[in-house]
């Protein structure tokens, strides 16, 4: 058969052609597939960022020794920062230091107890330094600190476990009677120890630290606290870090709060019913107590402060089972705690999140334990004397649905509210990660953006397209389409720079403008039909606008100038102090009405172009046809042009939203970012995207409140695709009402 | 008025003898509703129409031919003042409609456009229902009463010969129909509001030979009520559908007169190049 007509010839120039509608079609798709691969690569590595935010904990058994030391009871359990080096402290005043791998005697010592004299008491100052007191049966203290010396020989690690006495080797004085329960805080500027005393009384002291300025030594000066008579029999005796409240904890769950400084009760009552207390621990900061009770729930108490009274109140509980609470213990850098019950059942908690993070059978009772400063690995000691060591796998506890976007009772706190705070200058702070400020910001900036942006453009736009002369037209849309161009940066340093200082200092003259400007143009055109004739035809059919220029010009200038006489005359001269005084409106320099003004003109180019094309763009002939039933162009405009490029216009606000909801630099240099929930326009906003910029910066990579900022860029991220989603199916429903043109 | 329209229409129509009552008309007979006095037209500083003087006659049709270019639209246009949108376009001289000129200081273009209703080439209906189309004329004479609007889109669609097609779905959007059908509904649209004269420009051109065919059917029916003004490229359609024909060129009106006289024995050697064919 003769070759077919259509099978092309195979000239050169022929296959030339071929292979550049190949090319074309290839290097095309693969854009348009790399740009959806690229969103998708975004989206997924944001979820890779934020994915370990939300894992379980994870906990293994390690190893497990027999009892290590003296086989006297054990007064207290700790762990060394690098996790290899336990300490275990006896009743009977003996300490071991083991290496947690091998069991490995470090070091054996005994506390230097004086002749005859037994521990009747012990207390820890807090996790973190490691000091801790032991009350002794003839009214002393003694109080010691497990320290450990790192040196580098061979340039290997080596961790040396030494006991050191920060108040020397001999016992302190502070009653004459066998120290029953003890509290003791250390601070520089005192050491306060609190004893309940075989006299069943409360018995206090604080040793003021003097320095002496010249040879910078420090004396300790003796101060008896004349504390109240307790009625009830404390179980545990607690002092604060801030060495003021103490807590008396009875057995039956009743409490005395007393203030040491005051030296008096301040609040009494009930921590729970028909159980009896099992542990009683601070959280970290020593502003919360974790109160375990004998039925398995472990309860998060702090002081709440309502009309200058101060009570101990009951935050949230945890609980997972009904047996009884052995011991509780503190994470000593994170909000977090373990607790091990009479059914040998661990669980992981975090308060703030108020999440249970991991459950674990550990096949023995526990009744003392104690985890690692990095909360990597925990030492329990189990009924027979067993001890037992567990690696925990535990990076952000901190993080849940609750802590996002809930009301969260933080710690200090009179209620429940919504905060962000991600930092703060001391370790134990609780951190504070609500998005709620963070949302309500973005959507109250681009609120009041839209609200300035969208009349002025969705107006210029319409007349420009519709009705202006196709001349002006051509010089008018380049140049606002050239606004677009403007760095945010630069429209955000005017605005905080000069906008904000100077809408604060002429206030009337921001509102006189809102009010008079469409005034004075409506109040002008009204005027412009009564001129003769005569004036009127020398300006041609779509070139009013010029006319008004210097009319709004004028009329700003008006405004600007009667501004101070206003003030004067109506605001006491101080418009600012009176929306304060007088109306209870707080007012913040750089505020939303300076953000609405500088991302409106940000957001206003994007929303004029695309609407005045779609105006534009509608067909002539659809126009002509209504004019030419006798319909007025204002008419011809409701009835016909702006139905049919409704998609178009919804196009642009929609994108215009998208634009003003992820705008940074504006929010960021034009408001104060202060998170605040307020709809107030005289006050700031902090949004998502502007405190990605301002936080990334500074935190620690891979850490939770790194993670939260992917997670905050992530919801930023939803939001727009959700957005975006629900403004293309409305407007493909409105192109096919209206399309096919 | 279009009450009485014909309902339906079962009977093709002999094109040949489509509404002419023979070829013994002249103008001097007829009753004048458009007079064309001097007209001069510029779009900017080119003359488009030079000095057209012109009689359209009363409740017939009359057609303009002649090669592109020429201006028969352009003057079609002045009839209704759509050329007043057209940037830079000047007019000189006078069009009176039933004794009034619609170029006089004061004249309200959109009262006069309701007066004199224009169809166009490409079929536009507006992006709304079947229904809103036809009432659109009359809800922005401020008319909004269900009932009146109900008759009146009635009536409009029965005049154009659509009603039966559309009665079912009259919410439908109007987008949705054939080309034919689009360019009927227009005709209904501009009958709704009873111009007085309505002008076609080019009304078939966009469409396929069995809808031009009821648009023709449809312009011999219609001329009963309505002064018609129609433009053409189609010679043949000219001559069946219209009473009256004026051949233009280069912007001048070089004859007009019956439509058999000007088609059998044209006065001018352009119009007799012309149609048979040796431009245009």
């Amino acid at each position: 058969m003769s070759e077919s007509v259509f099978s092309g010839s195979n000239s050169g120039f022929a296959r030339w052609r071929k292979f550049k509608d190949k090319a074309a079609a290839v290097g095309i798709t693969a854009g348009g597939s790399s740009v959806l691969g690229a969103i998708l690569l975004i989206f997924f590595y944001l979820l890779y960022e934020i994915m370990p935010l939300f894992q379980s904990a994870e906990l293994q058994q390690q190893q497990q020794h027999e009892q290590i030391g003296s086989s006297a009871a054990t007064l207290h359990l700790a762990v060394e920062e690098q996790a290899e080096v336990g300490f275990r402290l006896a009743a009977d005043g003996s300490y071991v230091f083991f290496r947690l791998e091998s069991g490995e005697q470090l070091l054996n010592g005994e506390l230097p107890l004086p002749a005859g004299t037994t521990i009747s008491s012990f207390s820890i100052d807090s996790e973190t330094n490691r000091i801790f007191t032991v009350g002794l049966d003839d009214g002393r203290l003694l109080i010691a600190k497990h320290h450990y010396k790192i040196s580098y020989p061979n340039d290997k690690r080596l961790i040396t476990p030494v006991m050191e006495y920060p108040y020397g080797t001999g016992p302190i004085r502070l009653s004459r009677h066998a120290l029953q329960r003890i509290a003791v805080r250390d601070t520089d500027e005192a050491l306060v120890a609190v004893a309940y005393t075989a006299t069943n009384k409360l018995e206090g002291r604080r040793w003021v630290k003097e320095e002496d300025f010249l040879s910078e030594e420090i004396t300790l000066v003796e101060e008896e606290l004349n504390l109240p008579d307790l009625d009830i029999k404390p179980e545990r005796l607690l002092l604060g870090p801030d060495q003021r409240w103490l807590y008396a904890l009875a057995q039956k769950g009743q409490y005395r709060l007393i203030n040491v400084g005051d030296e008096e009760i301040v609040d009494a009552g009930v921590l729970f019913d028909n159980a009896s207390l099992a542990d009683a621990r601070f959280l970290l900061g020593g502003v919360s107590l974790l109160i375990s009770t004998s039925k398995g729930v472990t309860s998060q108490w702090f002081n709440v402060n309502t009309e200058g009274v101060t009570h101990l109140h009951k935050i949230r509980s945890f609980s997972n089972d009904n047996a009884a609470i052995m011991t509780v213990s503190p994470e000593h850098r994170r909000k977090g705690f373990v607790t091990v019950n009479q059914a040998g059942q661990l669980d992981l908690y975090h308060s703030t999140a108020q999440r249970h993070l991991a459950s674990e059978e550990l096949g023995q009772v526990v009744t003392r334990m104690a985890i690692s400063p990095r909360a990597n690995a925990l030492l329990m000691e189990a009924e027979d004397g067993k001890l037992l060591v567990w690696s925990v796998e535990n990076e952000h506890p901190e993080i849940s649905w609750s802590v996002l976007w809930e009301k969260v009772w933080y710690e200090s706190y009179p209620e429940p509210d919504y905060t962000w705070q991600s930092s703060a200058s001391n370790n134990d702070f609780e951190p504070k990660y609500s998005f709620a400020p963070l949302a309500f910001g973005t959507l109250k900036a681009a609120f009041y953006a839209m609200i300035i942006a969208a009349p002025l453009a969705i107006c210029g736009a319409i007349y420009t397209a519709y009705f202006m002369a196709p001349a002006m037209r051509r010089k008018v849309k380049p140049l606002i389409e050239l606004m677009e161009a403007l760095p945010t940066v630069i429209l955000g340093f005017l605005a905080g720079l000069w906008l904000a200082p100077f809408v604060e200092k002429h206030l009337p003259a921001v509102f006189s403008i809102f009010l008079f400007l469409p005034v004075s143009v409506l109040a002008f055109a009204w005027c412009w039909n009564f001129l003769p004739m005569k004036w009127r035809k020398h300006i041609p059919d779509g070139w009013h606008p010029l006319l008004l220029a210097p009319v709004i010009v004028g009329t700003v200038a008006l405004c600007v100038w009667l501004s101070a006489p206003v003030e004067l005359w109506l605001f006491e001269g101080d418009m600012r102090s009176w929306l304060t005084a007088d109306l209870g409106i707080s007012f913040d320099q750089r505020n939303s009405l300076v953000v609405g003004i500088a991302m409106g003109f940000a957001v206003i180019p994007t929303i004029f172009s695309i609407a005045e094309d779609a105006i534009f763009s509608v067909p002539k002939h659809l126009s002509y046809g209504s004019l030419a039933l006798g319909a007025t162009p204002w008419q011809t405009l409701v009835g016909v042009v702006m139905p049919t490029a409704s998609p178009g216009i919804f196009s642009a606000l929609m994108i215009g939203m998208g634009r003003a909801v992820g705008e940074t630099m504006i929010v960021l240099m034009a408001t104060g970012n202060t998170p605040v929930m307020d709809m107030n326009i005289f006050e700031g906003m902090r949004t998502l995207a502007a405190n990605i910029a301002v936080e990334i910066g500074e935190t620690e990579v891979d850490s939770s409140h790194y993670r939260v900022l992917f997670l905050a860029a992530f919801v930023l991220f939803l939001f727009t695709f959700v957005v975006n989603t629900a403004a293309e199916i409305i407007r493909q429903r409105l192109r096919n009402r209206y399309g096919n043109l | 008025m279009a009450a009485d329209a014909p309902q339906t229409r079962t009977h093709a129509i002999k094109m040949d003898s489509l509404g002419r009552s023979g070829g013994n008309k002249s103008l001097s007979n007829e009753d004048i509703a458009l007079t064309v006095d001097d007209l001069s037209l510029y779009y900017g500083d080119k003359q488009a129409l030079y000095n057209i003087e012109m009689k359209i006659p009363h409740k017939r049709v009359t057609a303009f031919i002649g090669p592109s270019g020429c201006g028969k639209s352009t003057l079609l246009r002045c009839f209704n003042r759509m050329n007043d949108l057209v940037d830079g376009c000047k007019i000189e001289g006078k069009i009176h409609l039933d004794g009034n000129n619609i170029y006089e200081k004061g004249v309200d273009a959109a009262a006069l456009r309701r007066n004199v209703g224009m169809v166009f080439q490409k079929p536009n209906p507006f992006p709304k229902s079947i229904y809103e189309n036809v009432a659109y004329g009359l809800r922005i004479q401020g008319i909004n009463k269900k009932r009146v609007l109900d008759e009146a889109v009635e009536r409009s669609l029965r005049g154009a010969a659509l009603w039966d097609e559309v009665k079912d779905r009259l919410q439908d959007n109007a987008l949705g129909m054939s080309g034919g059908q689009q360019q009927r509904l227009v005709i209904a649209r501009t009958i709704a509001v009873e111009p007085e004269v309505l002008l076609l420009d080019e009304p078939a051109s966009a469409l396929d030979p069995i809808s031009t065919l009821k648009i023709e059917e449809l312009i011999y029916e219609l001329k009963s009520k309505y002064t018609i003004v129609i433009v053409t490229h189609n010679m043949q359609q000219a001559a069946r559908v219209s009473d009256y024909t004026a051949f233009m060129y280069m912007g001048k009106l070089v004859e007009f007169g019956d439509t058999d006289t000007l088609f059998t024995n044209p006065t001018k050697k352009q119009t007799e190049d012309y149609i048979t064919g040796r431009y245009g």
